[in-house]
C-alpha cells in the first residue's frame, strides 16, 4: 500500500516537473511577443506625441500583459524617484527586478539592457531607430524561442511523467 | 542718477526657489550645494555647469566657484570639476529623461523647469536647411533660480499709475541684464492685476505674453508664479502675435510683455496703443541714447506714447529704481 502510494507521488513530481519546464518553454514566446508590443507602444508614445518619458512608461504598463506591465511600470517609479535617476538606470533597476519572475533567456536581457543608454537622451527619430533594432532583436528572439517551445514542450510534458515512471520501475 | 532711500528694493530672502532647482541637480551636486549658508543660498542666482571646467556659482553680488568641500572658492583650480557623467545626469533630470519631447526647447536654447526657472544650454548646433534643428553633445548649462519678489514694485508704483484713468501709464523698463526686470515686470502686473487700494486703484485685466515662460513661469500653460488675479497667460507665443491675439481675444486693459526691441514687436505695440489698451514693457539697454541707436526702438521713441521710461541697475541690490522719466518731457521724475 505504501509502495503505490510512494509510486504515485513519485510520478506526480515527475510530471509537474515535465510541466513546469514545458510552462518555461511555452511562456518565453508570449513574452517576448508582449514585450515587443511594449516597445512598439513606446515608440507611437515617443514618436506621435512627445510624451515624456515616465508618463509614457505608465501608458505603456496600462495597455501592456500584466507581466511585462510590472517591467515599464517599475522603470517608471524608478524614474520618477526624487534621488533623481537617469532612464539608464531605472530601465536598469526595472530589469533587475523583472528578470528573475520573467522566462526570458539571458540573450532576451541583454536586448533590453542594450536600449537602457539609449532612453530618452536623443531626437524621436534616434529613439524611433534604437526601439525597432531591439523589436527586431526580440522578433529574432522570438522565432528561436518559438522554434525551441514546439520542440521541448511536448517533450517536457512526457519527460516529466516517463521519467517518474522509469523510477518507479527501478525502486520496483 | 541715483535713486533715493525710497525706492530701497525688498532682498529675495526665500530658499524655496533653490530646492526647487536643486531637484534637477545630481544627488552629489545637490548635496555640495545644500551645505552651503542659508545666506549663500538666498543669494544664489545661477548654477553654472561646465564640462571638464570648474562648478560656478553666479550669487547676487559677486561669482564664485565650488569646491569640492562645498566651500565657496576664487581660484578655479580649488574648484570641484564638472564631469561628463555630472552633465549628462544633469541634463537627463532637466529634460526629465525626454530630450526627444523638448526639440523646440533646445532650438531656442533653453529648457524651462516646473517653477519657471530657466536652463540655458549650449553644444553643438545641428543644422538643417541652414537653420538650427538641435542641439547635440551639449557641455554647458546655465541653471537660473527665479524669484518672486513680492512687493519689489511697490515703491516705484505711485510713478506710473494714471491717476485720472485708474490705469497704468504706457511704461517701458529697461537695464543691463541681470539687474530685475523681468522680476520687476511680474511685480507691477501681480499688483495691477490685484489692485492696489492704497493707491485708489481697482484690479485691471492683465495680458501677458510671456514668450520664453520668464515672466508666469507656466507649467503645461499654468501660471507658477503669482501674477494676480486678472491676469491671462499667453505662453511660449511670439511676442509680436501674441500680443493682438490677446488683443482680439481676451479684452485686456493693459498688455504686459517681457524684452521687446524687434520691428514686428513694434508694429504690434501700435496696434495696442491704437486700441487704447496701456502697455507695459521691458528692454535691454543701459541707457535711453543707447536704446535709440536701435533701428525697431528708435520709431518708437518716435511715437512718443511711452509715458514713463524706468531704468533699473544694481547699485543696492537687483531691481533698484536708478531713475525715472516722464516720456513728454524727457525730465526725471525727482527720483534722486
Amino acid at each position: 500500500m505504501l509502495k503505490i502510494l510512494g509510486s504515485v507521488l513519485i510520478l506526480l513530481a515527475g510530471g509537474g516537473m515535465g510541466i513546469t519546464m514545458a510552462g518555461y518553454y511555452a511562456r518565453r514566446p508570449q513574452e517576448l511577443r508582449s514585450l515587443q508590443a511594449a516597445l512598439k507602444m513606446l515608440e507611437t508614445e515617443i514618436t506621435y506625441t512627445a510624451t515624456p518619458l515616465p508618463e509614457a512608461l505608465g501608458r505603456v504598463a496600462e495597455r501592456a500583459g500584466p507581466r511585462v506591465a510590472l517591467l515599464f511600470n517599475r522603470a517608471r517609479e524608478e524614474l520618477m524617484s526624487p534621488a533623481g535617476c537617469t532612464a539608464r538606470e531605472a530601465w536598469e533597476e526595472a530589469l533587475k527586478a523583472f528578470y528573475p519572475t520573467s522566462a526570458l533567456a539571458p540573450s532576451d536581457l541583454a536586448v533590453l539592457r542594450q536600449l537602457g543608454p539609449a532612453l530618452g537622451i536623443s531626437s524621436m527619430e534616434d529613439q524611433s531607430k534604437h526601439l525597432r533594432l531591439a523589436m527586431e532583436q526580440l522578433g529574432r528572439e522570438m522565432a528561436q524561442a518559438e522554434e525551441k517551445a514546439s520542440r521541448y514542450v511536448k517533450l517536457w510534458n512526457y519527460l516529466g511523467f516517463l521519467g517518474g515512471l522509469a523510477l518507479i520501475l527501478m525502486l520496483y | 542718477m541715483i535713486g533715493t532711500p525710497l525706492l530701497r528694493p525688498v532682498r529675495p530672502a526665500q530658499t524655496r526657489p533653490v530646492e526647487e532647482v536643486l531637484t534637477v541637480l545630481p544627488v552629489q551636486l545637490r548635496n555640495l550645494i545644500t551645505r552651503l549658508p542659508p545666506e549663500i543660498l538666498e543669494q544664489l542666482e545661477e548654477i553654472r555647469l561646465r564640462q571638464e571646467r570648474p562648478l560656478a556659482l553666479g550669487l547676487i553680488h559677486r561669482d564664485a566657484f565650488l569646491s569640492p568641500e562645498g566651500n565657496l572658492v576664487s581660484d578655479p583650480e580649488q574648484a570641484y570639476r564638472v564631469s561628463a557623467g555630472d552633465l549628462e545626469r544633469t541634463l537627463q533630470l532637466v529634460t526629465g529623461s525626454s530630450l526627444y519631447a523638448l526639440e523646440e526647447e533646445l532650438r531656442s536654447g533653453y529648457i524651462t523647469l516646473p517653477g519657471g526657472h530657466r536652463v540655458g544650454l549650449t553644444g553643438r548646433a545641428v543644422m538643417e536647411g541652414g537653420r538650427v534643428r538641435t542641439l547635440k553633445y551639449i557641455s554647458s548649462l546655465n541653471i537660473r533660480v527665479s524669484r518672486e519678489v513680492p512687493g519689489l514694485a511697490t515703491p516705484l508704483l505711485p510713478y506710473l499709475i494714471d491717476r485720472q484713468v485708474k490705469s497704468i501709464y504706457h511704461t517701458l523698463i529697461f537695464s543691463p541684464p541681470r539687474c530685475g526686470k523681468t522680476t520687476m515686470l511680474r511685480d507691477i502686473i501681480r499688483q495691477l492685476s490685484n489692485g492696489v487700494p492704497e493707491l485708489d486703484l481697482p484690479g485691471l485685466t492683465v495680458g501677458v505674453v510671456d514668450e520664453r515662460s520668464e515672466l508666469a513661469g507656466c507649467y503645461r500653460g499654468v501660471p507658477q508664479r503669482d501674477v494676480g488675479v486678472r491676469t491671462d497667460v499667453l505662453d511660449g507665443c511670439p511676442k509680436a502675435e501674441g500680443m493682438i491675439m490677446l488683443l482680439r481675444s481676451m479684452a485686456p486693459q493693459v498688455i504686459a510683455t517681457d524684452e521687446i526691441g524687434r520691428e514686428e514687436d513694434i508694429a504690434a505695440l501700435e496696434e495696442v496703443f491704437h486700441a487704447g489698451v496701456r502697455v507695459l514693457v521691458t528692454v535691454h539697454g543701459a541707457s535711453l541714447a543707447e536704446l535709440a541707436v536701435r533701428p525697431a526702438l528708435r520709431h518708437l521713441f518716435k511715437l512718443k506714447v511711452i509715458q514713463r521710461f524706468v531704468l533699473l541697475g544694481r547699485s543696492r541690490g537687483v531691481g533698484t529704481v536708478e531713475d525715472i522719466l516722464d516720456g513728454r518731457t524727457m525730465r526725471s521724475l525727482g527720483v534722486g
